[in-house]
């Protein structure tokens, strides 16, 4: 047991950290701004391109798959540094949907999907939610019917984000409709977001971030873009779920926000003296968000290493996400409450831009507690998974 | 990086697990409720000590396995797993470890060895009467003697005082700390019983002008140093202990609710019973990592003063949580003492509030950060 990076992983944290700070110019850090963190700007996807070339983005990923055959780890490294460093990095295509496709995917996808992904070329959208399919997301209804050698696809999606600039969408389709088990009439497959059939409408969320409704009128696509067995989809599904859940938990963003408040709260003077750090009660949150920032960090850098090992539990995976979630909240709320006032504007009050950050996360991390799955199916997941409870008759 | 066990420490942990699930029962636990008799199962003690578990962080020349913390905190996690009524904690980490890594080495010739061969038995003395600071001593004043120093004043709630041959005593000496290893059969040397929350045994000491021979002394001056790092590994020793025992009551709770039926169905499969299960695993796992980042930093001898605050600050929080939540789960039944689970309550509630709760942790966690330090690579 050794929960230190070693000598080597230091270099690279640091090689990447050099690296991204040349990247982050100040045109780029604007215009990821002025896209509320999303991305999808032209100086965004030049940047994602040169990452490709530099061969960072698979830089986990086995050979075989086109990577640069590191561990789990250092692609955990990689993806901790590019959000420390404020890029909105595509995470769901390149650490979530990538590696299913990696994997699972025919050899049309393994030849026309995948090196793009790890080029920076490709972005791909998730499509699973529909206006009657949430959290009992495996009664979609969204369809793929077989026509000769084609798939027609139609249906609506909710909750797609990104799509308005990805290239594909990665979509669970009702391929049996009389399946006796609902969650096994379901097939995955890649679907243009160029398709005359294909269309977006936006919908604007608390937090500022777009994300849309998508729908599919009569898609058609060959066999080739079917990803997996016919209606076998359901695993595939839960498996990339279980990597986005763990892509969800960045600790960097929030040590590097969390060392920016205490530096502020060690050099801001109170009005009749002294420093807003020696006040006790700031003393108190900033050794609470300290202590569930550590643990978030823990909680990543395990599941990087069982990942490596190939041990990943699925209660693990729930855990990390309950976690994260809750605790980014309540860091973020302690957090504001030593910025004060200015942690409600908008603007930027100090000219350093942490109050207004502030603002934004705080407002913004409504989403995680129920993106990507909610919190109450993870717990449901951890006491069966986890401690082999038995779970209520849905 | 690396989150996994080595050969050696697997065989450790399943050695420790085997010994004490097999010799540890709710029956023999029950001999020592309410102070029926001193919670200290020697016969367990002799069987740990003969597969050399209490010694697996001693040095092979003191006749120990010469192993380091982390295996030791494993045996310590399952003795928390069992609640076992021995002295690993007090004997083994608060004692044996600081006399192994500050005492001079004639001392250390003269007790390791019989400490690890079970002869000798050791504690330490960590708290005065409104003074939790081991490593500031005001109650009890030392004074310099040709041979020695004399010892005057109380140590209150010493564990296994009237057990141990030998405690660890802080006393405060001119303007310094001196550590010296007391005997406990040294003329002037007194003891009252004082009751424990979990009918561990403990003694107040009174020292009334005890002479203590110049080889029994640790450090002469600057002994805090001695005290910081002994408190150190003790408080990291409770976490591991906690963590045992929380995992321990968590899975208890959860074959409880799924045997248990209520409304035709067992009570496992209601939400609200699973998602408190739930937060319990998260909890545990939180404490898991923390401990085990803390006993390995100790382990490797590296500054850990952050990495420590925070698993204590899980092992209050955990602790609280998980002894609360177990209970409830369990209505009636966890506090039925025919029931084995309200003994973890007492545990870990002890091991929350034993050399300081959470706020106290986080209180030292945050004037760490005032002061610029502790902050995220």
């Amino acid at each position: 047991m050794d929960i230190q990076f070693n000598a080597e992983q230091l270099a690279l944290r640091d090689e990447l950290r050099a690296y991204f700070a040349a990247m982050m110019t100040p045109e780029l850090r604007e215009e990821c701004e002025r896209d509320m963190g999303e991305g999808g700007g032209p100086l965004w996807r030049e940047a994602l391109r040169q990452m490709g070339k530099d061969g960072w983005i698979g830089v986990g990923w086995p050979e075989a798959w086109g990577g640069r055959g590191m561990s789990p780890l250092e692609q955990f490294i990689f993806v901790e540094e590019v959000m420390r460093a404020g890029y909105p990095f595509p995470f769901l295509t390149t650490e979530s949907v990538g590696p299913i496709l990696a994997e699972h995917g025919n050899e049309f996808i393994k030849r026309e999907f995948v090196p793009k992904i790890l080029a920076g070329e490709m972005l791909i959208s998730i499509g699973y939610s529909e206006p009657g399919a949430g959290t009992d997301l495996a009664s979609l209804k969204t369809s793929a019917v077989r026509d000769g050698d084609d798939w027609v696809i139609n249906g609506q999606k909710m909750w797609t984000s990104l799509a308005h600039f990805c290239d594909y969408t990665w979509l669970a389709c009702r391929t049996d409709p009389d399946a006796p088990k609902k969650h096994k009439g379901i097939t995955m497959f890649l679907v243009p977001n160029s398709d005359p059939g294909w269309s977006c409408t936006p919908v604007t969320t608390l937090g500022g971030v777009r994300t849309n409704a998508t729908f599919y009128d009569n898609i058609r696509v060959s066999d080739d873009y079917r990803v997996g067995e016919l209606n076998s989809g359901w695993k595939l599904v839960t498996s990339q779920l279980n990597r986005e859940r763990l892509s969800l938990i960045n600790f960097g963003p929030s040590s590097l926000l969390f060392n920016e408040v205490v530096k502020w709260a060690r050099t801001t003077a109170l009005p009749k003296g002294g420093y807003v750090i020696d006040q006790p009660w700031v003393q108190q949150n900033l050794a609470r968000c300290r202590a569930d920032i550590e643990c978030m960090k823990l909680i990543v850098y395990k599941q990087s290493w069982a990942m490596t090992e190939q041990t990943l539990d699925m209660a693990d995976a729930s855990a990390a996400k309950v976690f994260g979630s809750e605790a980014f909240i309540e860091v973020y709320r302690l957090l504001g409450e030593i910025l004060g006032q200015s942690a409600l504007r908008r603007d930027d009050e100090h000219g350093d831009a942490l109050g207004r950050k502030i603002e934004r996360l705080y407002r913004t991390s409504s989403i995680i507690t129920f993106g990507g799955g909610t919190n109450e199916i993870q717990r449901d997941i951890i006491s069966a998974a986890g401690l082999w409870m038995p779970r209520a008759a849905r | 990086m690396d989150f996994g066990f080595s050969e050696e420490q697997r065989e450790v942990q399943a050695l420790a697990r085997q010994i004490l699930s097999e010799q540890v029962t709710p029956e023999k636990l029950a001999a020592y409720d309410e102070y029926a008799a001193a919670r200290f199962d020697e016969e367990l003690w002799r069987q740990l000590l003969d597969a050399g578990l209490t010694n697996v962080a001693l040095d092979e020349s003191y006749g120990g396995m010469g192993f380091g913390f982390i295996e030791l905190a494993l045996v310590l996690e399952e003795a928390g797993r069992t609640i076992a009524p021995v002295p690993l904690v007090h004997h083994c980490v608060s004692a044996m470890m600081p006399l192994q890594q500050f005492a001079p080495e004639a001392l250390k010739e003269r007790v390791l060895p019989a400490a690890a061969a079970g002869s000798l038995l050791l504690t330490a003395a960590l708290s005065e009467t409104g003074n939790d600071n081991a490593a500031q001593p005001t109650a009890v004043v030392a004074a310099e003697h040709v041979e020695g120093v004399r010892l005057s004043g109380i140590k209150s709630a010493v564990p296994y005082a009237q057990e141990a041959g030998a405690i660890l005593v802080a006393a405060q000496l001119d303007e310094s700390v001196c550590v010296v290893l007391l005997e406990t059969g040294a003329a002037g040397v007194s003891m009252s019983p004082v009751e424990y929350t979990t009918f561990e045994p403990h003694a107040d000491v009174t020292l009334d002008n005890v002479l203590v021979p110049a080889a029994n002394i640790v450090m002469r001056e600057g002994g805090e140093a001695v005290m910081h790092w002994l408190v150190e590994r003790t408080t990291a020793a409770l976490c591991a202990h906690q963590l045992g025992a929380a995992d321990y009551a968590m899975r208890t709770a959860a074959s409880y609710t799924s045997e248990r039926e209520q409304f035709g169905v067992p009570v496992a499969t209601f939400q609200a019973v699973g998602h408190r299960m739930a937060d319990c695993y998260i909890d545990i796992e939180c404490l898991r990592l923390t401990t085990y980042q803390a006993v390995s930093l100790l382990g490797a001898g590296v500054d850990a003063s952050t990495e420590l605050d925070i698993a204590k600050i899980w092992a209050g929080d955990c602790g609280h949580r998980v002894s609360y939540a177990t209970q409830h789960v369990h209505g009636g039944t966890g506090i039925d003492r025919d029931y084995p689970l309200w003994r973890y309550c007492l545990w870990l509630r002890h091991n929350e509030m034993a050399l300081g709760g959470s706020s106290v942790h986080l209180a030292a966690l945050g004037q760490r950060l005032a002061a610029g330090e502790g902050l995220f690579a």
